[in-house]
């Protein structure tokens, strides 16, 4: 675990509204090395969603410099920055975000569309990775036949289908019950023990257990980045 | 899974929507197909019964001439040098470069003669020819006819060499019915038949075989005009008239403005009026795709937000909006064809004010399917753009 796979240096955002500008990011540094699990917790508007956005290639800083696996993410094209995400990073979003006419093999499908695989072999990849996370008899069910668990595993098989190095999640289990929150966890471990680097951002405590180390935010500033949580309450920014 | 496939199944989920859109696409094709198609049927029939319409280009001998005015009152009018039309004539007539659009060429030769003590004009036609092209003259009286028969069809009828036909008006001032004997410069003719009367100069005449009015004219061979027939669908009569200029030095081919031109410039009208309907319901149609798929791609941010976050370039975004207007649009172009078709074939009598008929025209199906899939493509463009330049933080709530 020594090599750096995201290194993010001063990263500022600054959103502009009605003629107001709220930061919702004030200098965040920090590393992640391949085959880290980090979770990334904080209130709301403490900007870990910011965060994440701008390390998934999809929101530019408004300052700082970003890499993963050593390449300057926004000093990509937009064309190739949209590549860079379909090769690099696999997103479990929040809500699951599948699309509803869609099966779960053709929502798994989608991230290989763009590539040059054959037909054969993307059914081929989609079919590994959803009975990976469980699902092998409910591939062709569409979304709205599926429980809220069984979507979230959809969800993880697309993020895991093009085999990237990185996976971000926002909030995975928020919209689960406890249990299946905690088999979706379990997954991502397993996922993570695989070799994986998995960067979640939740601001569910019991989700940073199976997390190997804990990035604490507010408002827009890392105030805590260690292996144990600290409390939000007794978080200093720094 | 392709992107054909993304747009085949967003189609599939939308149907009342895709409705709504292949419904513009059909209305605005459709129009444009059965204009189209009744104004070419109009054009053809006029073509077709050209005969109907009678000459659109007359021949007449070409000869010097001037007009003799004194004081502003016309006195009389001079010709002099005047050439003559011949038989040697009519072969030229029909080797012009556009001589496969000349329908009928009709000769006749014009006299004055004494007809029953009284002065007369006699025209000398071949009558077959004569009357197919002009199909408003009928018998009213023919000699030898039975009881209870009607008189025949003028253009299907062997008039005699001894027999004339008089106009009504001629008819009366000479005191002469169907089959009694009318003497025409001390040579006795038959009353063949008299003809209805039409309220024209017509009336007044004596017509008689060709070949025979030019012996008892003393001019063998000759004519005093010569009317044409013609009709080209693309091409204009004045093209006509000129290249029979170019082969008759000895004649004057002047074109007519009558029936058929007059039909002609109502069919122009009515394609112009078709012309200015199509555009107006391709520019709707257009702005029923336009809103449609603008819609479309607002209904669909969060979607295109994770198209976009996974990997989806902005053109792989562009090219399922676009996709999804081309296939419509295919639909949409083949059921405007039949359905414009079907509008043309029932209400084009009742549109052109002509009893046309008008053929399944299935030349039009691939300019269907173009115009529209080009109507439904340019009207998703914006929209196509729109989608693809998407913030996808703010399609996927992000922030």
């Amino acid at each position: 675990m020594t090599e750096v796979l995201i290194k993010a240096d001063s990263l500022k955002k600054i959103y502009k509204s009605f003629g107001d500008e709220v930061e919702a990011l004030r200098g965040v540094s920090l590393e992640i090395y391949k085959g880290e699990s980090v979770a990334v917790m904080g209130h709301s508007g403490s900007g870990k969603s910011t965060l994440l956005s701008i390390i998934g290639g999809l929101n530019p800083p408004s300052a700082g410099r970003i890499e993963i696996d050593g390449i300057d993410l926004y000093a990509l094209s937009q064309e190739k920055r949209a590549d860079f995400r379909r090769e690099y990073l696999g997103f479990v979003f929040q809500q699951f975000q599948l699309i509803p006419y869609l099966t779960a093999m053709e929502n798994v499908m989608l991230p290989l569309t763009t590539t040059s695989y054959s037909a054969k072999r993307k059914r081929e990849m989609a079919e590994y990775v959803l009975t990976r996370v469980g699902l092998e008899g409910k591939m062709n069910r569409l979304p709205n036949q599926m429980s809220g668990g069984e979507q979230e595993r959809v969800a993880i098989a697309r993020a895991i289908v093009n085999e990237p190095p990185l996976i971000l999640a926002d909030e995975p289990t928020g919209s689960l019950d406890t249990k299946t929150g905690q088999e979706i966890m379990e997954l991502f471990h397993e996922l993570n023990s695989e070799g994986l680097t998995i960067l979640m951002v939740t601001h569910n405590p019991e989700n940073t257990a199976s997390m190997g180390r804990t990035i604490s935010m507010k408002d827009g500033r890392l105030c805590a980045d260690q292996a144990e949580v600290v409390p939000l309450a007794a978080c200093k920014a720094r | 899974m392709s992107i054909i496939q993304i747009a085949l199944n967003n189609l599939k989920r939308r149907k009342t929507r895709m409705a709504f859109l292949l419904v513009g696409l059909v209305v605005g094709v459709a129009t444009v197909v059965a204009l189209f198609s009744i104004v070419q049927a109009m054009r053809l029939e006029l073509g077709d019964r050209l005969d109907e319409f009678g000459a659109n280009v007359i021949i007449t001998p070409r000869s010097e001439g001037m007009e003799l005015n004194y004081g502003g009152t016309h006195v009389s009018e001079v010709s002099f040098n005047v050439q003559s039309l011949t038989e040697d004539d009519l072969p030229k007539i029909r080797e012009i470069p556009d001589g496969d659009s000349i329908n009928i060429i009709s000769p006749k030769l014009v006299g004055a003669v004494i007809a029953n003590g009284q002065n007369a004009l006699l025209v000398g036609v071949d009558t077959k020819r004569e009357f197919t092209m002009k199909p408003w003259f009928t018998l009213q009286e023919q000699t030898d006819l039975a009881y209870g028969q009607k008189p025949g069809d003028l253009s299907l009828l062997d008039i005699p060499k001894d027999s004339l036909l008089l106009g009504s008006g001629a008819a009366r001032a000479f005191g002469v019915q169907a089959g009694e004997t009318i003497t025409v410069n001390s040579r006795k003719f038959k009353v063949f038949g008299v003809l209805n009367e039409l309220g024209a100069e017509e009336d007044g005449l004596v017509y008689g075989n060709l070949l025979v009015v030019q012996g008892l004219l003393g001019r063998p061979g000759e004519f005093s005009l010569i009317e044409v027939a013609a009709y080209c669908n693309f091409c204009p009569v004045e093209e006509i008239v000129a290249q029979i200029n170019d082969v008759l030095p000895n004649g004057q081919a002047t074109a007519l403005r009558q029936a058929a031109l007059i039909r002609e410039e109502t069919i122009d009208r009515f394609s112009s009026f078709g012309i200015a309907l199509s555009g107006v319901v391709l520019l709707i149609a257009a702005l029923v795709v336009l809103t449609t798929m603008l819609s479309s791609v607002n209904e669909r941010t969060r979607e295109i937000g994770i198209f976009r976050a996974i990997g989806f370039r902005q053109l792989h975004v562009v090219q399922i909006i676009l996709l999804e207007a081309m296939m419509v649009s295919v639909v949409g172009g083949l059921t405007g064809f039949i359905v414009g078709n079907a509008v043309a074939r029932s209400a084009g009598p009742f549109l052109a004010q002509m009893n046309v008929s008008v053929p399944w025209n299935t030349e039009m199906i691939l300019p269907s399917v173009m115009l529209a899939a080009g109507l439904s493509v340019t009207a998703s463009i914006y929209p196509a753009l729109k989608a693809a330049r998407l913030d996808p933080v703010e399609a996927l709530r992000f922030i």
